[in-house]
């Protein structure tokens, strides 16, 4: 069957940022550059975030913001995704970790508030208004094996690494034939610190034919399967936008970094070679954080090209995160190594962006090879 | 062609390190990793099999029981031996490989250019234990906070004062900086002289003055310990200054020669980095071989075989070329730019290799002590250390050339 043609863009040119946008920008700049890079290696070195993030994530707004107004939260009519990637991007340049569980409740709130019953509404909103975390996970490789038991569903297998699971009250899984909710109380989970995004309070999780309420089960066969796209395409733009902020942070610590720098009677930032390494990873990361905010356009103007053009910039903010890193470490040299400077922990935090929620690449290529 | 075709040395060694690899080093690495911590047991158990602190002073006999050929024009077979060597410990951990080696990097100068009586003091100074029972070690202090690419900046100094020398100046990424009982240090002994003024001493850490710095966190190699060395007038005899005192043109021993030793362990660098990429890639293999994606057979997809045979491809090149400065050297031709290339492209697939590997497995590899997760930070080191992958590749413009590109 041949594929519909269709334009791969939809109409679009406008690159400012109205008014709120920009109040938002800086906002989060701020908060960013002051607190969150304050923050980020003491949070990596104690593989925990500092008390202060989750007071001041809840001031600013962010753990609620997904949850409808009618149910406490402040989300008054659709959510904005450009704005997220705004945020994100300065979430990312500040510390992809402490970002992760800033963002944690936004794919949760939404899953649950588009297609939830009453039931899991009140669980999981009550518990993210009173303050709560909840995670979102895909199970990209299949590991879980779902049992229909009457409505009810009976869930086995190995979830994760997830990153906020450590503490969350909920998961929201998306996984073949059906997306759910869990509740964390009774789940089977262990605590973990990955090398990168020390400070997201990651966990696993291992379910032996652990049961899922009918209430709490938001989508079955290709409805779920609509869902999981959805949910990804939330998840893919807004990872994009905070690697884009990763990999611009590890370059503007790189060209600091060889500005003062003197090797050979010059700054090292004046080498060619050095040059062309931070210009080619700056192109690259430009790129990701442009890709990452017409996803989320796309998103929130409905573009049908919306899932996958944000499957797409997360594979090129990966990439891009992963070339950026590898390079601001190159450029510090043996400084680059060593736990004193940022970058090396960067070059860390890269990996969380390219593994979670499973290889877009291949996805696309077993759905090429499908139709 | 095999590379190790009909020379039973190289298979031996490849065998019996490699089983080494496996037995000893695999089953400590990712402890050693996440401790940060130095394999002392390991060391110890080493010395057993002929991986002594002082093996690059005792030739290969004691690895291989057999000795060179003694003719000076005839070809050696040291390089060869060290790069099939290198390459299979550093596929049981590099850091491990490092903490095994890294008296090696301070017994090269003595063996190059030191006398009996400096090798006789370096032997003493690394028998018996030292004060936490540890077998004891030796390091090499030559990079500094402010010098690390440009050597020829040193600001560590030696002033004569009657039979001695005192040196003053720190000293940054010292391997074994903390834990040594003996350190080979490079100071400036004449700063109008600039590079020919350079020399290097044999210090005893017991010596008032040598004080070690603070351990670095370091994003891999772990098992290997890094810190800064201070020299605050450390009195030194002048019997341990090795290859003599600068005059005019003088004896080996300046900063060339020191250079000279530098790209003589490029090879055997690349070689390590070989191993660690051929550890991602035969980890990668296994998982294919038996693994399922989605119902199908994974080695029926293109997907992930190619990567596959790119790898293959890449770590077959930088092995070759690794293989091929070796036995340059041990031919006695030059292979300056032959070591950096080398070099350089066993850092470049190394990290490629460890990267897709890690890609390709997925979330898995997030999990705290995956395999591939460390050798992808181990990896980074090998375009860092020895030369970073910029310094390599001026070698080279400048074996092409002449001319030292900017």
């Amino acid at each position: 069957m041949t594929p519909p043609r269709r334009a791969r863009y939809s109409f679009a040119m406008e690159f400012g940022l109205d008014d709120e946008q920009q109040l938002i920008v800086r906002t989060v700049r701020r908060f960013a550059e002051r607190d969150l890079a304050a923050w980020a290696a003491d949070a990596d070195r104690a593989g925990a975030p500092p008390e202060r993030l989750h007071p001041a994530g809840a001031e600013l707004g962010w753990f609620v913001d997904a949850v409808p107004a009618s149910h406490g939260g402040t989300l008054e009519s659709r959510y904005l995704h450009t704005t997220r990637v705004l945020r994100g991007y300065e979430l990312g340049r500040g510390c992809a970790g402490l970002a992760a569980l800033l963002e944690t409740n936004v794919e949760p709130a939404l899953a649950v508030g588009a297609w939830g019953s009453e039931v899991a509404r009140d669980a999981v909103f009550s518990s993210l208004v009173a303050g709560g975390l909840a995670s979102f996970a895909h199970d990209s490789r299949g590991r879980l094996e779902l049992i229909d038991a009457g409505g009810e569903l009976r869930v086995s297998g190995k979830l994760g690494p997830v990153p906020a699971l450590a503490v969350a009250s909920h998961v929201v899984v998306a996984a073949r034939g059906a997306v759910f909710v869990l509740a964390t109380d009774g789940l089977a989970r262990t605590p973990i610190t990955p090398s990168g995004w020390r400070a997201a309070r990651w966990a696993t999780a291992t379910l032996d034919a652990h049961p899922v309420p009918a209430a709490f089960v938001l989508a079955r066969g290709d409805q779920a399967q609509a869902a999981t796209a959805e949910m990804l395409a939330w998840a893919h733009s807004s990872l994009a936008a905070r690697a884009a902020g990763v990999a611009t942070a590890a370059l503007d610590h790189a060209e600091r970094y060889a500005a003062e720098r003197v090797q050979f009677g010059q700054p090292i930032g004046k080498f060619e070679a050095l040059i062309r390494l931070r210009d080619d990873a700056r192109t690259c990361a430009d790129a990701a954080r442009l890709m990452a905010l017409y996803a989320a356009w796309a998103l929130d103007t409905g573009a049908p090209e919306a899932g996958d053009a944000a499957s797409r910039a997360h594979v090129h903010a990966g990439d891009a995160v992963t070339r950026a890193t590898i390079d601001a470490v190159q450029i510090f040299g043996g400084y680059g190594f060593v736990n004193d400077y940022p970058v090396e922990k960067l070059m860390r935090d890269a990996r969380a962006f390219e593994a979670l929620h499973g290889d877009e690449r291949l996805a696309r290529v077993l759905a090429a090879r499908a139709m | 062609m095999d590379l190790f075709h009909d020379n039973p040395l190289l298979q031996g060694i490849r065998q019996m390190l490699g089983a080494f690899a496996a037995n000893m080093m695999r089953p400590i690495a990712i402890k050693h990793d996440q401790e940060e911590s130095m394999p002392w047991d390991l060391m110890r158990a080493a010395q057993a099999v002929g991986m002594t602190q002082t093996a690059v002073l005792d030739g290969r006999r004691r690895l291989t029981g057999i000795e060179e050929d003694p003719d000076p024009a005839k070809p050696k077979s040291q390089a060869r031996l060290g790069v099939a060597a290198s390459e299979e410990l550093a596929w049981g951990c590099a850091g491990i490989a490092l903490a095994l080696g890294g008296s090696g990097l301070a017994a090269s100068p003595i063996a190059r250019m030191g006398t009996s009586e400096q090798k006789q003091e370096f032997r003493r100074l690394l028998a018996g234990n030292d004060e936490h029972g540890h077998i004891r070690i030796a390091a090499m202090a030559l990079s500094e906070p402010a010098t690390g690419s440009d050597i020829s900046g040193m600001k560590t100094s030696a002033r004569p004062d009657g039979d001695h020398w005192i040196l003053r100046g720190s000293k940054q990424w010292i391997t074994n900086g903390r834990s040594a009982s003996a350190y080979v240090v490079w100071a400036q002994t004449d700063p109008a002289a600039g590079r020919a003024g350079v020399r290097a001493f044999l210090v005893a850490r017991d010596t008032p003055g040598l004080v070690p710095g603070k351990k670095e966190a370091k994003l891999g190699i772990r098992a290997s310990e890094t810190a800064q060395v201070h020299f605050e007038d450390v009195r030194v005899h002048r019997d341990m200054m090795l290859g003599g005192a600068h005059s005019g043109d003088g004896p080996a021993g300046g900063l060339s020669d020191t250079k000279k030793m530098l790209d003589s362990t490029r090879p055997a660098v690349g070689a390590q980095a070989v191993g660690i990429a051929r550890a991602a890639y035969e980890h990668l293999l296994e998982r294919v071989r038996g693994g399922s994606l989605h119902g199908t057979p994974m080695a029926s997809h293109q997907h992930l075989m190619f990567e596959l045979a790119e790898m293959h491809m890449e770590i077959s090149a930088s092995r070759l070329l690794v293989h091929r400065a070796a036995w340059m050297a041990d031919h006695h031709l030059d292979n300056v730019a032959e070591a950096s290339a080398a070099k350089a492209h066993a850092a470049r697939t190394v990290q490629h290799v460890t990267h897709r590997a890690m890609v390709l497995l997925g979330e898995e590899a997030l999990e705290p002590g995956h395999p591939v997760e460390k050798w992808y930070r181990d990896a980074k080191i090998y375009d860092i250390f020895e030369g970073t992958g910029q310094i390599q590749r001026r070698i080279i413009a400048r074996h092409l050339t002449g001319t030292n590109p900017t």
